[in-house]
């Protein structure tokens, strides 16, 4: 009778084990997602200063939007916390696809190599931000499933594993309904 | 199905452990049956004598010669799996992308944004084929190289969501592990194919004694192609489904496939053995278009239009209107930078005809006065054979010093063909005959009249007539300089 206990016992604490490892797994994916977002703003952060040198030359009257996207810029790099970042980048977002609009608007810009190699490499930025979140945001939820699905959730409890915070900014959106048109198109 | 692409990398690719069996397999086979016949040669009296000096019956002997071909299966699997996607791609003639080209620099970020989204670690490389046939594939080896190749003429003509979404489909394959496979099922029985293939040819005449020694080959070369093609085909629906996860994008995917399918997509150009590689089989096969056991078990890619209409039912978009979508889009300049200038032209009608070549809408446009059809990618022209001595008497269209020049050329080379084939009695060259645009039977192909040796195809049930590109305006340069051909015989 003993034996069957132990063995019993054995077996839960294996199984312990496993879980408690697929839990350390995925929160680590989790977190190197979160990384691999923050790569990808850098990059955008360090693209804006060319693409507004080049365009500011031609740009006389809109000096305002030009504006908009610097101060967007230095707020976003400030920003710090899940939830600032993602209001701070969304503004941002919604500046530069005001910028690419007021770009297609220009003949002389558009026929510029220069600015449509940058406005190229802006597109592809946009989209890397756009797919490292898309990543970021399914690795959470496959965390948050994997936290709260039955057994685990007693292992989950018991080493305070914690849910990751989604990357959205329902309040910014909701301000800028506009703030993804223009960037990816084309 | 897993959530993330990080799972899926994960995932044993076990049946290339049944490759390696198969080959070793054979490989024992073959020095059994090798080493049995040496035997028998050397000792011939031994033989007689006993009665039996069958290896079979020697467990030392058999387990000496299956250590023997593992090594040599092992040798041959890391040879020919070892630097699979190099020899694949020196195969296809496919080159880095150019870092000055704007397009291929397009491509190279649209590669590093499929790396962000799939959150792999493994780097792909990407490739340009220079062709203007329209296709993509991706290879895999045992390295960890891996490489998505792509067609000049689809990456020119696909937006940038398009090519996203092709690569996505691609990059899926490498990921799951499914081009691993079959480039390593290519570059192990490929070899053999080719063998076999040459085989068949000497069969005819005095080599028939080697045949029977490869039917082994043969038949494990056919099987392990079954195994292929049987997974080949959910696999597509796959790599569809994951695209669109990827991309979260099904309308660029779909118009991605109608465009292809609707296109050539460089057949003869890419290896048979590469064909389950592709995004689209490069030949048009019944098979691939029709459903039921024998099709699924046999083709290695699902109907194009099935795959279309799944895409399109997850954006509640008809095929009609895709169809639509997609007349308009050819309009449109910015798709594609070497078809620009033809495809400037806008405003003009699409006629009921395809060209022959490139399967492209014709344009009815004005050229001397009357309508004639004609190609805005190759610049082919259809024209009805009524319609052939007004065009060519009318002299509105004057006659450049290109034209002229390419005439003349073309006159002399056309001239050195036609003796050779008085001579030799058959006919020079073997292409491929054109079909119809408008019933598409194959047309006549012949010289426009032994004076203009220009060649055209003809086809007599329609009394219709297709000049190639150029070809209309050097017939109308010759007849009007009056450069007829010579004769020397």
């Amino acid at each position: 009778m003993g034996w069957i206990f132990i063995a019993v016992f054995i077996l839960l604490f294996f199984w312990m084990i496993f879980i408690y490892n697929q839990l350390v797994a995925l929160r680590n994916e989790v977190k190197n997602a979160w990384k691999q977002i923050d790569v990808q703003l850098k990059r955008r952060h360090d693209l804006i200063p060319n693409l507004v040198s080049v365009v500011k030359g031609y740009m006389e009257f809109e000096r305002d939007t030009l504006e908009r996207v610097t101060t967007a810029r230095a707020r976003a790099i400030s920003a710090g916390g899940i939830r600032e970042k993602a209001v701070a980048e969304n503004l941002l977002t919604y500046a530069l696809s005001r910028l690419s609009a007021v770009i297609e608007n220009y003949p002389v810009l558009k026929s510029n190599e220069n600015v449509m190699q940058l406005q190229e490499e802006l597109t592809s930025t946009e989209n890397r931000i756009a797919f490292s979140r898309q990543l970021y945001n399914d690795l959470v939820a496959n965390l948050a499933t994997k936290i709260e699905v039955f057994p685990n959730n007693i292992i989950a409890s018991l080493f305070t594993f914690q849910k990751a915070e989604y990357f959205s900014a329902e309040e910014s959106d909701k301000a800028l309904p506009l703030a993804d048109i223009g960037i990816r198109s084309k | 199905m897993p959530l993330t692409f990080i799972d899926i990398e994960k995932q044993k690719t076990w049946r290339i452990g049944i490759f390696f069996l198969i080959l070793l397999f054979m490989y024992f086979c073959v020095t059994l049956a090798l080493v049995q016949g040496i035997l028998l040669f050397i000792f011939p009296f031994h033989f007689i004598k006993t009665g039996s000096f069958l290896l079979l019956e020697r467990p030392l002997y058999l387990l000496v010669i299956f250590g023997f071909s593992l090594i040599i299966a092992a040798m041959h699997f890391w040879f020919s799996t070892s630097n699979a996607v190099k020899s694949v791609m020196d195969n296809l003639g496919a080159l880095a992308p150019d870092p000055d080209d704007g397009i291929h620099r397009r491509l190279m970020n649209i590669m590093d944004e499929i790396h962000v989204v799939t959150g792999t670690t493994r780097k792909m490389q990407c490739m340009v084929i220079p062709t203007l046939s329209m296709n993509a594939l991706a290879v895999a080896d045992l390295n960890g190289n891996s490489a998505i190749a792509i067609t000049e003429g689809l990456l020119s003509r696909l937006t940038r969501s398009q090519t996203e979404a092709v690569l996505a489909h691609e990059a899926y394959h490498i990921i799951s592990g499914d081009c691993m496979e079959a480039t390593v099922a290519t570059s192990l029985f490929g070899m053999y194919a080719a063998m076999i293939e040459k085989l068949q040819d000497f069969g005819d005449e005095d080599r028939r004694g080697i045949y029977p020694a490869f039917l082994i080959f043969w038949f494990l070369l056919k099987l392990s192609q079954m195994l292929n093609m049987f997974i080949s085909r959910e696999r597509e629906y796959r790599a569809d489904a994951a695209s669109v996860r990827m991309t979260r994008d099904p309308l660029s995917m779909a118009e991605a496939l109608h465009l292809i399918s609707r296109n050539w997509r460089g057949s003869g150009l890419i290896a048979s053995g590469l064909e389950m590689l592709c995004i689209i089989n490069p030949q048009e096969i019944e098979l691939d278009e029709s459903e039921g056991f024998w099709a699924n078990l046999m083709s290695t890619h699902p109907p194009i239009q099935k795959r279309i209409e799944i895409l399109l039912k997850m954006v509640h978009v008809s095929g009609k209107d895709l169809e639509k979508k997609r007349e308009l889009e050819s309009e449109d300049p910015l798709i594609n930078a070497i078809f620009k200038n033809r495809l400037n032209q806008t405003g003009k009608e699409f006629s009921a005809f395809r060209c022959p070549s490139c399967k492209q809408s014709l344009f009815e446009i004005p050229y001397e006065k009357t309508k004639v059809y004609q190609c805005h990618y190759c610049g082919g022209t259809l024209i009805e054979n009524t319609k052939i001595p007004r065009i060519i008497v009318r002299r509105e269209k004057k006659c450049t010093e290109r034209i002229k020049s390419l005439a003349k050329a073309v006159t002399i080379d056309n001239q050195r063909k036609l003796s050779l084939k008085k001579l030799k009695g058959t006919a020079m060259d073997n292409r491929h005959l054109t079909a119809c645009p408008k019933c598409q039977n194959p047309m006549l192909r012949t010289f426009y009249s032994l004076a203009y040796l220009i060649e055209i195809d003809r086809c007599s049930i329609c009394n219709i007539t297709w000049f190639d590109p150029d070809e209309l305006e050097m017939l109308q340069c010759l007849i009007e300089n009056k450069m007829t051909a010579k004769f020397d015989m």
